[in-house]
């Protein structure tokens, strides 16, 4: 371990830190800019309607849309939340999370930036100051999309031409050979653990094969979304199973 | 704006929309990315954990090194379906894949616009809003309350289980739907021998490249796919993980 951690870097109580009070402030902070946007966006959208050929009632039925589709995919985002609450705290998987990125792109930042501290998420030298650097890096790689998102949406809408013809055969290879790749190296990462870990990658990428067959072949579409918390779960509970059965790799 | 030209006048409340948005798009989604950046600087200066800068520039180049070219592919993949406005939502209230895209596309649906014209951008936008808010009010309601509170009722020894195997529970499962979902066997085949070299052979060899070792197997498994990409057919866009 890095020798200028404090006493107090080193303690593994990551809920002291994580659910301090003014961390739920800004975390309320963010959705309260998520509602006043709505609601500026929405009166905007009910002025602009007639120059956009669409009635006050069109506008409200496509929100009603909008919101009941979402209420499925919405509850999925919630399962895994809650799965990841004791290794983040809650304000910082509400933002998370929940909001600007995915479970899978965080998850990924916050493994990634414990491992540069010797770490590993969860396990017995996930510390204090671990949870704090991981929380940095997975805000700072949070802020690269939202930044790009500011600086390339009046860029894109100027109609510039150049950004848009990129190569499209470039746009399809590199964003899937990064993603793939990160990500392969992630699980291919885990299986140089212990057994339980081995079990848990197996066992939760088993279940999602599942999911997506049955989402295929049957009229079972919602395990498309359900899919990534009922894998967390299986997973887990597989490892408890093992971690608790004598698999308990601690040397 | 005082003219009866209609012409005028729709184009004249169309523009001000434009302007409205744009503005206020900017301004909210500046605002959550000043407020999300807020609270891990707060907990490295006022906890007494002994972080240094050296820390955070090495965990954030490790992870820039994975994801930096997402941050630009994402933003310019979906601002033809999303549109300006839409742009700042998405990227703010995230899981746009999973779920505003499907919102967006089930409401067009419903009031039978197309996409690509302004009403079928009104209908996604009011979609997105509708989606926005029931997300806002399960994560505050079932995370934010049930879930605090159901944390604090498991014992400790199950919690303390659940976090040590919860990254690879989801890293498996994140990895087969990736792979599925891009239908691209090709880069998924050079993705995985590039990882199992690097982890298994390159990194025990020179262990200087432990920390970036992510951002390496990203590396050379695009340059890989772009080189040995097959060039008959154009493959099909890429779907993304926000």
């Amino acid at each position: 371990m890095e020798t200028a951690l404090t006493p107090e870097g080193q303690s593994t109580d990551i809920l002291a830190v994580a659910n301090l009070p003014v961390l739920w402030i800004l975390a309320i902070g963010v959705f309260a800019a998520i509602i006043v946007q709505s609601l500026v966006y929405m009166r905007a959208a009910r002025k602009a309607g007639p120059a956009a050929d669409i009635t006050e009632e069109e506008l409200t039925r496509s929100f009603r849309a909008g919101a009941i589709a979402a209420i499925g995919p919405s509850l999925a985002v919630v399962l895994v939340s809650v799965a990841l609450l004791t290794l983040f705290g809650t304000p910082a998987v509400l933002v998370r999370i929940g909001l600007v990125g995915s479970a899978a792109t965080e998850s990924a930042s916050a493994s990634l930036a414990a491992g540069t501290m010797g770490a590993e998420l969860g396990g017995p030298d996930y510390t204090q100051a671990v949870f704090v650097v991981a929380f940095m890096a997975m805000s700072l790689s949070g802020a690269g999309w939202m930044l790009a998102t500011l600086i390339l949406t009046p860029v894109l809408r100027r109609g510039d031409t150049k950004l848009r013809s990129v190569n499209p055969a470039l746009m399809a290879i590199v964003p899937a050979a990064a993603l793939i790749g990160a990500f392969a190296s992630l699980g291919i990462g885990e299986l140089g653990k212990t057994p339980v870990h081995i079990l848990s990658v197996l066992v939760s990428a088993a279940t999602m094969g599942l999911c997506m067959i049955l989402a295929s072949k049957t009229s079972a579409g919602w395990l498309r979304e359900w899919g990534l918390g009922i894998s967390i779960i299986v997973g887990l509970f597989a490892a408890y199973l093992a971690h608790t059965n004598g698999m308990t790799p601690t040397a | 704006m005082a003219t009866a030209d209609t012409a005028a006048t729709t184009s004249g409340s169309l523009a001000e929309f434009d302007r409205t948005t744009s503005r206020w798009g900017q301004a909210t989604m500046g605002a959550a990315l000043l407020l999300s950046l807020a609270a891990p600087i707060y907990l490295v200066l006022t906890t007494d954990l002994g972080i240094t800068a050296g820390m955070i520039w090495t965990a954030y180049l490790a992870v820039a090194a994975a994801f930096f070219v997402l941050w630009f592919v994402e933003p310019i993949t979906y601002y033809p379906v999303l549109g300006p406005a839409a742009m700042y939502q998405a990227f703010m209230i995230g899981n746009i894949a999973n779920k505003l895209l499907p919102s967006a596309l089930v409401a067009q649906a419903t009031i039978g616009a197309k996409a690509g014209t302004k009403r079928g951008e009104f209908s996604a936008l009011m979609a997105i809003c509708g989606a926005a808010m029931v997300h806002v009010l399960s994560m505050i309601f079932f995370v934010g309350i049930l879930g605090t509170w159901l944390v604090s009722i498991i014992p400790t020894d199950i919690v303390d289980v659940a976090r040590l195997y919860i990254f690879p529970s989801i890293i498996g499962a994140v990895l087969v739907q990736l792979i599925v979902t891009m239908r691209q066997p090709r880069v998924t085949v050079i993705a995985v021998v590039v990882a199992v070299l690097v982890l298994f052979v390159l990194v025990p060899a020179v262990p200087a490249l432990a920390k970036p070792a992510t951002g390496v197997v990203v590396l050379i498994t695009a340059v890989l796919a772009w080189f040995l990409r097959s060039r008959g057919k154009t493959a099909a866009p890429t779907t993304l993980v926000n």
